[in-house]
């Protein structure tokens, strides 16, 4: 990949973003000249960083933020055609997202260094999801949000790469251990206690998250992320099978002491049972995609406004209504070659650690898109999770481009490492 | 080291890439397979929310009065107004932005909200083409004559079922109760639980035993299979034994005397009537209900309830002659019968009956039009003459007395039919003017009583303001 190509995609992508928002704003009547001047600004801001990551020498994957530009792009246009009145702040977070993307490009290239304060980044990471859980507040359901002056933003989007880091550290120096140190009866193995702790350390904070926050999806990510991150450090399948097993306990049991989770349940094995009541959100979802059909209605023709929370969780029902299965099947191809190059710059990378820790990094990514949309179209059951770099939330988007900035970073085989 | 990681990675990537793709492959599933099951669903708001922005067609009657236009309301979303609320309220139907559509409202819905291209599936490109208002439709149905029907049938339940009977044109389709269409979206709890179900079209949906109107069909038969002629004579002593355990009632066990098919008629002797089905038997009797095509559908403009028709090869001898007087299992729709009235009228031709006569586009160019259609070959132009001279004595010197209308030879049939639910219904089929026939009818007056004192006069007054 050379970096030319990387120039041309990012000006496509700004491209795309600049008439997708004219588009939006002349079928509303007159130009909005303010948001063309926000996505004129990001279209430039993108090949800017290009410029700035290559002349600095960073020779990381030239797909990742290409591929994040039209995400966001595609995203933008979106909040801008479903309430306008929050495109500004989106756009803004798209800018800070880009520099958190160079920022953590930059540093997490001596990601070694790093490593050898996992403990910190694992504290760091459950502290930010206790101080949730202790001052958290509730908006639209879920108790992830922290204020603090003006800004409010959801720790557990950061706590995320916090624990995946942590992770892809503890496991690293461990993995010898969880490779050989298990006792095994057939199919199922038996690793010392001490070894398992983070295991269930992580399962403990998402039943944590379950219970007090009610937060769903955000539990299914950190508990699945965990499960395949130490299969990935042991290669032993075994280890799946805890995970299963655990997962399954966690569940049988949110099923039977949590209404809501067994609400979301039942929605989910039969929405057309109470398609106005319970599952009035999954089944306005599911005629909004069924409604766009092939080629979808057209940006601005659909009726997406009938899907509550359109703009946020909902964002890809949106997409769906609107441009049709070549949107919607568009963003999947997005979010599959992203999950792709993630997983190749886990391959490539020079150091088991770098492998782990970019191996992680794609199974959260490819866990949340998997998650969400499978359950905006009635694939799986429905937790409320962002989609991400597209939906509404600052939280999210920038906690992604650090995501793939430390992806991009990881994904770098500089000539001294060959 | 780095290898075994590597293969533990790549199993994983292949497992999540794999996930995706099957996650990809479900979207289209959905987007494309379940496409227009679930752009149609009737939850679905989207046709409703569209529809509010888009001028729905207008539909008119025969004469060009409205009977269902469009208008735009204060906050500029357009609402459906019925100039003839609930006297056309069946045939027009509703069209609410919740619980969809009936009658005509729903049958040619595509036509009337514009949306019935099969470019949907072009996406955005639609924009260019589709139409800022749907088309119209001109029904064959008369305003006023359905007025008259709708008075004359007054507070009773029942049906009105008037057709052109040499187009097959239906000029009038009422049922009552009735429903105000324009009230649908505030009243619907009321009107879904009414006594006597207000939204149920009875001139197509409601099954009744068509009583002693049926024996017009029997006549003909039996002239048709030469089981008689008008010489022959049949002697009724008031009642007739069946078999070892069933005895056939005249009503008020009047014994006829002796009578030839004509007199027969006139006075609806079931005694006669019985004996002709026996002789016809099974196999004739079921021929004749075929030739009238009571069984088959012909689809197109109205949601029909299909009729019943005995299994006519396990009938006793009982309910054989039961059936030769329109009674035993034997149920019609109110549409059937006036079909059924025409077909005599139209010299044994039946056609199509029909409601929609054209769709135009709103600048008034025709894109549509529909006509007479043949729909059975049911007897010989002598035998519907005979059959219809033989109607006309019902209604100059029999039980049709009521149907009367000075200066104009009316031909007709009583029916008085017994059922179940209490007082007989009441029945009058017929046509006039008899020689050169414009409308046939049909009548139900369910629980009204005798056919000849309740029906007959509401097919008077139809077919008088027809012919005024």
């Amino acid at each position: 990949m050379d970096t030319k190509r990387e120039c041309y995609l990012l000006l496509l992508a700004g491209a795309v973003l600049l008439a997708g928002v004219l588009a939006v704003s002349l079928a509303g009547g007159a130009p909005d000249y303010r948001a063309l001047g926000a996505a004129a600004g990001l279209a430039l801001a993108w090949p800017v960083a290009h410029f700035a990551l290559r002349r600095a020498g960073h020779l990381g994957d030239g797909l990742l933020l290409p591929l994040a530009a039209v995400l966001t792009a595609l995203g933008l246009i979106m909040v801008f055609r479903l309430k306008p009145g929050l495109f500004m702040v989106q756009a803004l977070w798209a800018a800070f997202g880009l520099a958190a993307f160079l920022g953590s490009a930059f540093f997490f290239r001596q990601a070694e260094r790093w490593s050898e304060y996992k403990y910190f980044w694992g504290l760091a990471g459950i502290a930010l999801l206790l101080a949730t859980a202790l001052f958290g507040v509730d908006i639209g359901g879920n108790k992830n949000w922290l204020f603090i002056g003006p800004v409010h933003f959801q720790p557990s989007e950061f706590a995320k790469l916090f624990i995946v880091l942590f992770l892809a550290a503890y496991l690293n120096e461990r993995r010898e251990v969880l490779t050989f140190a298990t006792r095994r009866y057939g199919p199922l193995i038996f690793p010392q206690p001490r070894i398992m702790a983070p295991l269930l350390a992580v399962w403990g904070l998402a039943m944590l998250m379950l219970v007090g926050q009610r937060d769903l999806g955000a539990a299914l990510l950190y508990f699945g992320t965990a499960t395949v991150m130490i299969y990935l450090a042991s290669g032993r399948a075994g280890y799946l099978l805890w995970g299963a097993g655990m997962f399954l306990v966690g569940s049988v049991l949110a099923y039977a002491l949590y209404p809501h989770v067994r609400a979301r349940i039942d929605i989910w094995l039969d929405p057309w049972a109470d398609p106005s009541g319970r599952a009035y959100q999954v089944v306005q979802s599911l005629f909004a995609l069924g409604s766009g059909g092939a080629l979808g209605s057209g940006l601005g023709y659909g009726f997406p406004g009938l899907v509550p929370e359109v703009h946020t969780d909902f964002i890809f029902a949106a997409i769906g209504e609107e441009l049709g299965l070549a949107g919607a099947g568009a963003v999947m191809m997005l979010y599959i070659l992203l999950v792709y190059r993630a997983f190749r710059a886990a391959l490539l990378a020079t150091s088991p650690f770098r492998a782990l820790l970019a191996g992680g990094l794609a199974v959260l990514l490819a866990l949340q898109v998997l998650v969400i949309v499978g359950g905006v179209t009635k694939f799986l059951p429905l937790t409320g999770v962002t989609l991400p770099l597209v939906s509404y939330g600052g939280s999210s988007v920038v906690a992604t481009f650090i995501l793939l900035g430390m992806v991009l970073a990881m994904s770098e085989k500089r000539p001294a490492d060959a | 080291m780095l290898d075994s990681l590597r293969a533990s990675i790549r199993r994983t990537a292949f497992a999540l890439l794999g996930l995706l793709a099957v996650l990809f492959l479900y979207l289209s599933y959905i987007q494309v397979v379940q496409s227009d099951y679930l752009a149609g669903h009737p939850l679905n708001r989207r046709t409703a929310a569209a529809a509010e922005k888009v001028e729905r067609g207008t539909v008119f009657d025969r004469r060009g009065e409205k009977l269902a236009f469009s208008k735009k309301d204060g906050e500029g979303r357009y609402v459906r107004h019925y100039p003839y609320g609930a006297i056309a309220a069946h045939v027009v139907g509703y069209s609410s932005p919740r619980y969809g559509q009936s009658g005509v409202e729903s049958a040619f819905n595509g036509e009337l909200s514009g949306m019935n291209n099969p470019e949907r599936r072009f996406g955005p490109i639609t924009g260019l083409w589709t139409a800022k208002a749907g088309n119209s439709i001109t029904l064959t149905l008369d305003g006023d004559l359905q007025e008259t029907a709708y008075r004359a049938l007054g507070n009773r339940r029942g049906a009105v079922v008037a057709i052109a009977p040499r187009s097959g044109a239906v000029l009038v389709m009422v049922s009552r109760p009735a429903f105000e269409p324009e009230a649908v979206d505030e009243d619907w709890k009321e009107i879904v639980g009414a006594d006597g179900s207000p939204l149920l079209n009875r001139a197509v949906q409601g099954l009744y035993p068509p009583g002693s109107t049926l024996k017009v069909l029997v006549a003909e038969a039996a002239l048709t299979e030469k089981i008689t002629d008008n010489r022959k004579t049949y002697d009724c002593p008031g009642s007739f034994k069946i078999g070892p355990d069933y005895v056939l009632n005249e009503s008020n066990n009047t014994a006829h005397g002796k009578v030839d098919l004509e007199e027969a008629l006139a006075v609806s002797c079931n005694v006669t009537f019985g004996r002709l089905s026996l002789e016809l038997g099974r196999n004739r009797m079921a021929k004749a209900f075929d030739r009238f095509a009571f069984a088959r559908p012909f689809g197109g403009d109205f949601a029909e309830a299909s009729s019943r028709l005995p299994d006519f090869g396990r009938l006793g001898d009982g309910d054989l002659a039961q059936t030769g007087i329109g009674q035993g299992s034997l149920l019609v729709t109110p549409l059937r019968m006036a079909m059924l009235a025409a077909a005599f009228a139209d010299r044994g031709t039946m056609l199509k009956p029909f409601l929609v006569s054209r769709v135009s586009a709103p600048d008034g160019a025709v894109l549509r039009q529909f006509g007479s259609v043949e729909f059975a070959a049911a007897t010989s132009p002598a035998t519907a003459a005979e059959v219809s001279r033989m109607m006309q004595q019902v209604v100059s010197s029999g039980t049709g007395y009521a149907a009367r209308i000075g200066g104009v030879k009316v031909a007709g049939k009583t029916g008085t039919a017994e059922n179940p639910h209490g007082a007989p219904h009441a029945w009058f089929i017929g046509f006039a003017p008899a020689e050169e026939p414009e409308i046939a009818v049909a009548v139900v007056v369910e629980n009204g009583g005798a056919g000849g004192e309740v029906a007959a006069p509401i097919a008077r007054q139809v077919m008088a303001r027809a012919l005024r």
